[in-house]
């Protein structure tokens, strides 16, 4: 009798799991009838797989814990795609082509290292070299690099993968187009030729040079299947959920609904030779719970369901102190993480009172930075103090690239009121009706400080912002509109910026291969004055002449002290005419990490060299952490 | 009216509820004239300030230095550094060097000391050791440097001819200050909030807000609902019809969702406190107005109100003076009832972030919202968010025994 109960009880368990899993098939959104398919039979094998041998994959909602990474901060909302010509996937732990590229899934030629600014071979073959006339960046492909597919990937790849991004007008198409003339093959090599200026030097090396790092290569007979599928048609290459992709990094999809991403390593993957990493990443499966927000995802990190947390954790370091748990995060002390990005506070350089310099310099000589950084950012940002205000970042790389003594005099540590009045009074503007405001040209000197609501951080600077102006006779107040509104509103810089948008937040270029230029580039170059659509930057519609001028010369300097020299001439003009403001430093990403299973976690000074950056294991050269990973109770 | 006064004051249940709320009205009458400062003023250079006495320590300096012999004050210097989980951390990491273990004795803090003084080295790892041990070993290392010293510390300032430091004083380990001797002494009852604000004095300036736009939000709620109620029920007919089709419809819309909608739609930069506690009035007046009808129709078929119909008074005289008086009773106790959910409601829709305006006045349900978004909760910072949720309870619960009280006294059913 218990022997048929317990039959039957196993029975009742297993059409259980069946049902569940059959369900969420056909539920999840993006599915084709594809992944249905693939799903299916490993969902049959799920309840056999914890008995039977280890190489099963386990039941993606019983993964085992100490073969699985969990992850916070990068997926929200299910995922739409995994098609990597596509920039609508939803697919935070796959996708993502930008200066750290995301190399879990899909691999680029290099991988660039936020640390030390190098870039490092990942499906390449070796460093890239130019040529003498800096006009064509030529690498080989690493022979030993193969898809998931079996089939070697080759530099016809990487040519096919630009020639459908130039055929389509995919977003990387459409930006590189200015300064890539062609990506071709030859002898099993990849050029990549500038586009030439008149003289025929290169457009602009330092984009050519950061597309090897910064775009994935896709496999030339899978694109084909893909354009036969959607027949030629562009909107549908883009809109395709590309179930079928072919990848060569060392995960895939295994799991995706609209409660969790799981990615599974591929055992066959290539990195596992000896000219790379020479073995496979060391957890098995990558998983990321989808969070309903911020909170639900630190309450987990806390408890041990997350590994790594890319999430603003605020009073992070309470975690360790108070709580006594084992988080850490990158740096052991304030500011715990490296700052790589710039929020920064844009004028409306149209608005009444803000054409004056005394007006945009006072306010930005008055607001409390300190107080910004240990509330805003709970002291999880550099201060003026160690990384004095520039167009750079904190890191040493960047901050080598300006003349720190030529202009010391110009920088300020904030909080300097009387100074602030100082400089208004001296330029007649002043209180002369008694209501306790200034004027310029009889107006008050009213502004509305802005930044999208529910951006904690930002909101919480925006207040200090706004304090700092009473204190100088300037009213500020504050408003936070809805996120869709303000996205709107800021990038259409083909429009005057409406009433309320006097003083607004923004950000800035992070790390890159081609920071600091491109960064100094969207903080103040006109190019993006009156630009409808504008998501590059200068949204206050600062211009400047010199300014442009060194802005395009930069990329063709190969002169260091020239090169230095022209930056610390930008940082001049920068702080002399205050077209905006940094208000803190903010990583490239948030890298939190919980060592109740997982431990060895990239560390300042742990040892690897090349160091591994804190980039959550996923970006860039960051991903080289997932190599050295051990579990704390083996 | 002096009788009925005297004999809500009897009810034990009104007298609670009231002075509750009297203490909490005066609290916010007089707390502002005592501590004037501004309650959105950030004082706090960094989030979440502990409540308690705050002295400045440069003041103390300066301050008058007695010399008390304590019984015990090392060691409790000792312990604030060095308490027994440190102790047995140390255990485990001199075990993991390789020390026997009966060679610590863990509760001999010299020999304990010195044994971590010689051996400890940051760079060590062993097994099961983690980044977050290694981080934790060297602040204890740094936090026990110099523990057992005896030495007084020395304070000295820089000379501005050489550079050089020069000694001003010396604080022996036996010295005390009076507080009161302090210049600068700040008590925080409640310490500080995310943006570094004294939370006693925001949630004093917050609670007379948020009694505001109850008040405000209780006015219009009522007097619509009174309105609607009194002219479908006297009139009747059609336009009784007519105003319970619209009352039936609000009755079936949740009037939270209603609240949602209307405020979302108004738009971050129009939420002014007063215009949410407008929109709260026009979402609640609902059961208001439909319990006002059924009393007026039980009335208004009294023989006085018949009286005063055929001597040929004026709808709007008979409403007046002939019903209003006998539903009086009925809508004080719903307009308080009306406070109290206002308030509630704020304090709901701030959570959501849908409520007031920010940065121009403190609310409740703001204090509640930015805690939450600066996980408060999760930290463990009780004292940005409870005493609101308390003061949020003392108002709802005065406010409710007041109105429990009043009906024990008008409503016939209950009476004793």
């Amino acid at each position: 009798m218990k022997k048929i109960l317990y039959v039957v009880s196993l029975l009742v368990i297993a059409s259980m799991i069946l049902t569940a899993c059959g369900s969420a098939a056909t539920e999840a959104p993006a599915a084709t009838e594809a992944p249905a398919a693939t799903e299916a039979p490993a969902a049959t094998e799920a309840p056999a797989a914890t008995e039977a041998a280890s190489s099963e994959p386990a039941d993606p909602n019983s993964l085992p814990r100490n073969e699985t990474l969990y992850f916070n901060g990068q997926q929200w909302g299910s995922v739409v795609g995994w098609n990597p010509y596509s920039t609508s996937n939803n697919n935070g732990m796959a996708i993502a082509q930008q200066d750290n590229a995301r190399v879990l899934m899909f691999e680029t030629p290099y991988a660039y290292n936020m640390l030390d600014g190098q870039v490092y071979p990942l499906l390449a073959d070796g460093p890239y070299t130019w040529n003498d006339a800096h006009t064509e960046l030529s690498f080989g492909i690493n022979p030993a690099a193969h898809w998931s597919d079996g089939t070697p990937v080759t530099a016809d790849d990487v040519a096919y993968t630009w020639a459908t991004h130039v055929k389509y007008n995919t977003p990387t198409g459409a930006a590189n187009t200015a300064y890539i003339e062609d990506i071709v093959a030859s002898d099993g090599t990849v050029v990549i030729k500038a586009k030439l200026n008149d003289d025929g030097t290169a457009v602009n090396p330092l984009v050519v040079q950061a597309y090897v790092s910064t775009n994935y290569v896709i496999q030339k007979a899978w694109t084909q299947t893909l354009e036969e599928r959607t027949g030629g048609d562009a909107t549908a290459l883009l809109a395709d959920t590309a179930e079928d992709v072919v990848f060569s990094g060392p995960y895939s999809k295994y799991f995706a609904d609209d409660s969790k991403v799981v990615l599974i390593r591929d055992d066959n993957y290539w990195g596992q030779d000896a000219s790379m990493f020479g073995k496979l990443p060391i957890p098995r499966y990558l998983a990321h719970t989808i969070f309903k927000d911020n909170a639900a995802g630190t309450t987990a990190l806390t408890a041990g369901e997350v590994d790594v947390s890319q999430q603003f954790n605020s009073n992070v370091n309470l975690l360790w102190e108070q709580d006594g748990l084992p988080i850490s995060t990158y740096l052991p002390d304030a500011p715990y993480q490296i700052g790589a990005s710039l929020p920064t506070a844009f004028y409306n350089l149209k608005s009444p009172g803000l054409d004056q310099v005394a007006v945009r310099k006072a306010i930005a000589i008055a607001v409390d930075y300190p107080t910004i950084i240990a509330n805003a950012m709970t002291d999880q940002s550099a201060t003026f103090d160690q990384a004095p205000r520039s167009l750079m970042n904190p890191t040493a790389g960047e901050q080598a690239l300006y003349d720190h003594a030529a202009v010391a005099d110009l920088q300020w540590a904030g909080n300097d009121i009387e100074g602030a009045k100082k400089l208004l009074d001296d330029a007649g503007i002043v209180d002369t009706n008694g209501d306790g405001w200034r004027e310029y040209n009889g107006q008050d000197l009213h502004y509305v400080a802005t930044c999208p609501n529910g951006w904690s951080d930002w909101q919480a600077a925006i207040e200090v912002v706004a304090a700092a102006g009473k204190e100088i006779g300037i009213d500020i107040t504050t408003n936070y509109p809805e996120w869709a509104v303000y996205q709107t509103v800021v990038t259409a810089s083909d429009q005057p910026l409406p009433e309320g948008y006097d003083i607004f937040m923004m950000w800035s270029d992070g790390a890159g291969p081609t920071q600091p230029w491109s960064r100094v580039r969207h903080l103040i170059s006109s190019e993006y004055v009156g630009m409808a659509g504008n998501w590059n930057g200068n949204w206050g519609q600062y211009s400047n002449a010199d300014a442009d001028a060194l802005i395009a010369a930069i990329p063709g300097m190969t002169d260091e002290a020239e090169i230095k020299s022209a930056y610390t001439d930008l940082v001049k003009m920068y702080l002399t005419d205050v077209p905006s403001f940094t208000l803190m430093y903010r990583p490239q990403s948030f890298h939190t990490v919980n060592e109740s299973v997982w431990t060895n976690f990239p560390y300042d000074g742990d040892g690897t060299n090349p160091p591994v950056p804190p980039m959550d294991l996923m970006d860039g050269w960051g991903v080289a952490g997932l190599y050295n990973l051990e579990l704390v109770n083996p | 009216m002096k009788h009925t006064l005297q004999q809500i004051f009897r009810s034990p249940n009104f007298v609670v509820g009231f002075s509750i709320f009297a203490v909490i009205i005066l609290t916010v009458l007089i707390y502002p004239m005592l501590i004037p400062d501004p309650p959105l003023k950030i004082i706090a250079q960094g989030t979440f300030f502990e409540p308690g006495i705050y002295v400045n320590t440069y003041d103390t300096f300066s301050a008058p230095a007695y010399t008390l012999k304590l019984e015990g004050a090392d060691s409790k210097r000792i312990a604030s550094k060095l308490n027994d989980e440190d102790r047995l951390a140390m255990q485990k990491w001199l075990v993991g060097f390789g020390i026997p273990e009966n060679e610590i004795d863990i509760q001999n803090t010299e020999a304990l000391l010195d044994l971590w003084n010689t051996n400890f080295d940051p760079s060590k790892r062993f097994q099961g050791m983690t980044n977050a041990d290694r981080n934790y070993y060297i602040r204890l290392n740094n936090s026990v440097q110099g523990l057992l010293s005896t030495a007084p510390a020395i304070i000295a300032a820089t000379d501005e001819t050489t550079g050089g430091l020069v000694e001003t004083d010396r604080v022996q380990q036996s010295d005390y200050i009076n507080v009161s001797q302090v210049s600068n002494v700040r008590i925080l009852p409640l310490g500080t909030d995310n943006f570094g604000r004294d939370v006693l004095t925001e949630l004093v300036a917050a609670t007379r807000v948020s009694l505001m736009i109850g008040f405000v939000a209780g006015f219009v709620a009522t007097l619509i609902g009174l309105v609607l109620g009194l002219v479908s029920g006297y009139v009747g007919g059609w336009v009784d019809d007519g105003i319970m089709f619209i009352t039936n419809i609000f009755t079936v819309i949740p009037s939270f969702v209603l609240l949602i909608l209307i405020s979302f739609s108004i738009g971050q930069d129009k939420r002014g406190a007063f215009t949410i506690a407008t929109v709260i009035g026009f979402t609640s007046w609902v059961w208001t107005a439909r319990a006002v009808r059924s009393q007026v129709i039980s009335l208004r078929n009294r023989d006085h109100v018949n009286l005063s119909k055929l001597s040929g008074h004026s709808i709007f005289y008979i409403i007046v003076n002939d019903i209003l008086p006998y539903i009086a009773s009925y809508v004080v106790m719903a307009f308080i009832l009306q406070i109290s959910s206002g308030i509630l409601a704020e304090a709901g829709l701030s959570i959501l972030g849908l409520g007031p305006r920010t940065t121009e006045v403190p609310t409740l349900g703001l204090m509640m919202n930015w805690a939450m978004i600066y996980q408060a909760h999760i930290l463990g910072k009780w004292w940005a968010y409870f005493p609101v949720i308390i003061t949020i309870a003392l108002i709802a619960f005065s406010m409710n025994l007041m109105n429990t009280g009043m009906d024990q006294v008008f409503n016939p059913a209950l009476r004793d």
